[in-house]
């Protein structure tokens, strides 16, 4: 019993980092068809952030604050030096994004070495949940990971923003014909996008081992929940890093972590091989 | 008002389609443009509204030349376009429909303005119920209110009758006509339906192979001169 | 024939000429990493097949490599006793399983509603990590650490070749393999593909088999892969799991992007100027020549979608497609 529910938080917790990194591709494919693969790498910045801010300040928290505002800002520098180039070339994104991903992965082996970089807990204590002792750091990334999707959700289908976005969505030629600026929106998405992956690996960092390695083991699990959810909704974003990160989770419980991966990547690609629109299937 | 001059413009692969288009607009008029299919029309709209690039020529609305902008900045400029296929966002209620003509202009409040169901009173008995459940004739009222909303100078309408039952088309006849008479708003309509045209426009254009082939400037001459639609309509 | 393809034609040529007289101009050590170079050239050629000829952009292409080169390590090593120890068979046997699993593997991707697009790069990614993890986690093909002690390219009484006869031996594979994919590539077959990579559905509307064009050259290309890797072990003479992994397919997609990925040379070049490159500058640039490949990989994909030798080497299309367009 005890172990189950360990299990279960565990899970929760993995899925709710992973829909974070997963909420910004799938805000950034929906809006700009452009496939992000240095998005993996804006969750690794994002957790260096933490470990160069608190080496010099001391404080994890300020990290923490400052990882999005960081992440915004590069979001914003790669979307004008490079997105806004090739947007009408679907390949040439998924190349050019990939070529930046390892020049940021080679810029954190420069400036921080090779190896593994360690923060410490921030709360180091645990709490009593229903008879399990659980590190109360985990139950704080979950609850702020649930907040922020909520809050993207929220910002997505009850704002008049997110109207303007999904409309961009639907219909990119008829939103600008009614006056919206598409280039503020393309920015815009962008920008949070890569923010919500820089606070995802912040939020992370103490809790994994910060490496240079790490956005690339992001990056893929966030991938197929992307494709197992279904590209092109939020709601989808959430089916997929449940049934990922669920997966991963429980596997690894069973069995070694890297038979569990072989796994969780064999599943997914079963799914994606049998229902090409996701789990949500028709609704696009 | 509108000034267009010696405009080319086509599609990226396929080099130009307009060949030189030459014609004036004056505030208040309501044009119609006549011509068989595939004669440049469409692209003609699509390039004013700056779905496509303009390769030569230019277009100025009051004096402003608008032939490169981007189409969410001849929006904001006062062209408003409805096109062909209605294209309103099929998962969107009504009045979120309705809502995007208004947020992308920040000179007007990001609010629908309280009459804005006196015009077509169907979308108000409709407005919470997603636009791609109505019929064609209410979906093409909601396009054109989508636009009207966004109080444009200027309004392009694509083929506003096509696929639609007649006494809806009247209705929009008739209403785009007092709104025209009320506000002074100036409309170039796309149209295969001459009855359509005869109540709603004042003239005609004529266009064939991309150019402005001909002209009647006074509405009347469509029954007057049989030849002009012979020529440029009967297929 | 047009002035830029006499261009193309003469540069190719001079090309494959000038790789023919290398061993004149260099000494062993040169033309040791020369042979290197020009079998990763063979595998960049079997990406240039299916991306630059039929539109498939697979993120796993190193697969196809590693399956071959531990196919030749397996064999050559005597781990596979019932297939002898011959390298002949070792060849062989890299490049049919490489087809076989290409063929699974393409029949997995592209059979009924085909994967295409970010589909298709993001399961061949997968696969190439799983692979990679497998390899890792199999001690029959040594684990994490690989084989090693694979011998060297040899001549049939057991002595090892020179280093100018495992250049030539090397060269000419790379040759036979690039007039296979060019034969291909300008066969009825290859317009078929070339439509495919244009407009997919359109090609399936006309009546071809859009699913089978694309598994047999995916199969091919799987082939030429394990061809190259199987090359790839005797001179190197171990193999490790990152070969079948994530890290060298997302190489090689580097290779042909700068080299160009629409021209076969273009590919197949890339690879030697990359490679080259890199030689050249990882030890004055140290660490920081993965980020100048990074950041030329970016300018190349932006910039110069043709990639730098892709306008210079382009070849007039195939005479049966001539002027009139009659056959």
């Amino acid at each position: 019993m005890q172990a189950t529910i360990a299990l279960l938080l565990d899970t929760a917790n993995f899925t709710l980092a992973l829909l974070l990194v997963t909420l910004g591709l799938v805000v950034i494919f929906g809006l700009m068809n452009v496939i992000n693969m240095a998005h993996g790498e804006f969750f690794l910045i994002g957790a260096y952030v933490v470990v160069a801010v608190s080496n010099v300040t001391g404080s994890f928290w300020l990290g923490l604050l400052l990882a999005p505002i960081v992440l915004a800002v590069v979001g914003l520098l790669v979307e004008w030096l490079i997105i806004r180039h090739i947007y009408h070339r679907f390949i040439d994104t998924i190349l050019a994004t990939w070529g930046l991903s390892l020049v940021i992965k080679q810029g954190v082996v420069v400036l921080f070495g090779p190896g593994a970089q360690s923060v410490p807990n921030p709360i180091p204590t645990a709490v009593d949940v229903f008879g399990v002792q659980y590190p109360a750091y985990r139950l704080f990334i979950m609850a702020l990971a649930a907040a922020l999707a909520l809050a993207t959700y929220y910002l997505f289908f009850r704002t008049k923003l997110g109207l303007q976005i999904r409309g961009v969505i639907a219909n990119r030629a008829m939103a600008a014909s009614l006056g919206i600026n598409t280039r503020r929106m393309d920015r815009a998405t962008f920008a949070v996008g890569s923010a919500l992956a820089g606070f995802a690996g912040a939020v992370m960092a103490p809790i994994m081992s910060v490496d240079p390695q790490m956005g690339v083991g992001f990056l893929i699990p966030s991938f197929l929940s992307v494709l197992v959810g279904g590209v092109n909704s939020l709601v989808g974003a959430l089916i997929g890093s449940g049934v990922i990160g669920g997966a991963t989770t429980i596997f690894s419980a069973g069995i070694s972590q890297a038979d569990a991966q072989i796994l969780v990547f064999l599943l997914a690609m079963i799914i994606i091989r049998f229902l090409p629109n996701g789990i949500i299937g028709g609704r696009k | 008002m509108l000034a267009v001059e010696n405009l080319v413009a086509g599609y990226p692969s396929g080099g130009s389609v307009l060949k030189g288009v030459t014609f004036d607009i004056a505030k208040g008029e309501v044009v119609a443009l006549l011509g068989r299919n595939g004669m440049g029309k469409t692209t003609l709209m699509r390039a004013l509204a700056g779905q496509l690039a303009t390769q030569g020529g230019s277009f100025r609305l009051d004096g402003r030349d608008l032939g490169n902008c981007p189409s969410y900045v001849i929006a904001n400029e006062g062209i408003g376009y409805v096109p062909q296929g209605r294209e309103i966002f099929k998962d969107f209620t009504v009045e979120e429909n309705l809502l995007m003509g208004v947020l992308g202009k920040p000179r007007l409040p990001n609010r629908l303005p309280p009459d804005i169901y006196d015009f077509f009173p169907v979308l108000g008995e409709r407005r919470r119920q997603k636009a791609g459940t109505m019929s064609g004739g209410q979906q093409q009222q909601l396009a054109i209110m989508r636009c009207l909303v966004g109080q444009p100078k200027l309004l392009l309408l694509d083929e506003p009758s096509e696929g639609i039952q007649p006494s809806i088309v009247d209705e929009i006849g008739r209403t785009l006509q007092a709104v025209a008479r009320s506000t002074g708003l100036t409309i170039l309509v796309v149209e295969q339906n001459l009855d359509f045209v005869e109540t709603l426009a004042g003239r005609a254009l004529f266009m064939e192979n991309g150019v402005i082939a001909d002209r009647a400037d006074r509405i009347g001459q469509l029954r007057e001169r049989p030849e002009l639609v012979h020529r440029y309509l009967s297929i | 024939m047009t002035r830029s393809a006499r261009l193309g034609l003469s540069l190719t040529v001079l090309a494959w000429a000038g790789l023919g007289l290398a061993p004149l101009a260099l000494d062993d050590w040169n033309i040791g990493l020369l042979t290197q170079y020009v079998t990763y050239g063979i595998f960049a050629l079997s990406l240039g097949l299916i991306w630059g000829q039929a539109g498939i952009l697979c993120f796993g292409q190193a697969i196809f490599f590693g399956i071959g080169a531990y196919s030749m390590a397996l064999v050559t090593l005597g781990k596979l006793p019932w297939l002898g120890d011959s390298q002949w068979t070792g060849l062989a046997l890299a490049v049919l399983l490489a087809m076989v699993v290409a063929a699974l593997f393409g029949w997995i991707l592209f059979q009924g509603r085909a994967l295409s697009g970010a589909h298709l790069a993001i399961v061949t990614l997968c696969a190439a990590v799983v692979c990679e993890i497998a390899a890792r986690r199999w001690e029959f093909i040594g684990g994490f650490n690989g084989l090693f002690n694979v011998p060297p390219l040899s001549a049939p009484n057991g002595d090892p070749l020179s280093t100018n006869a495992t250049y030539f031996f090397v060269g000419i594979a790379a040759l036979l393999t690039y007039l296979v994919s060019l034969w291909i590539g300008r066969s009825p077959l290859g317009t078929v593909l070339a439509a495919i990579r244009n407009d997919e559905r359109r090609t399936l509307h006309f009546g071809y088999d859009v699913r089978l064009h694309k598994i047999f050259v995916f199969t091919v290309s799987g082939a030429m892969a394990g061809f190259a890797g199987g090359l790839f072990t005797t001179q190197f003479g171990f193999v490790s799991p990152p070969l079948v992994g994530f890290a060298l397919s997302t190489e090689v997609l580097i290779w042909v992007a700068v080299g160009g990925r629409s021209v076969l040379m273009g590919a197949f070049l890339g690879a030697l100027a990359v490679r080259a490159a890199e030689n050249a500058m990882s030890s004055s640039l140290d660490q920081y020549w993965l980020i100048a490949l990074g950041a030329l990989f970016i300018v190349v994909v932006v910039v110069l979608p043709q990639g730098l030798f892709g306008k210079l080497l382009a070849l007039a299309p195939p005479r049966r497609l001539g002027r009139g367009g009659t056959r």
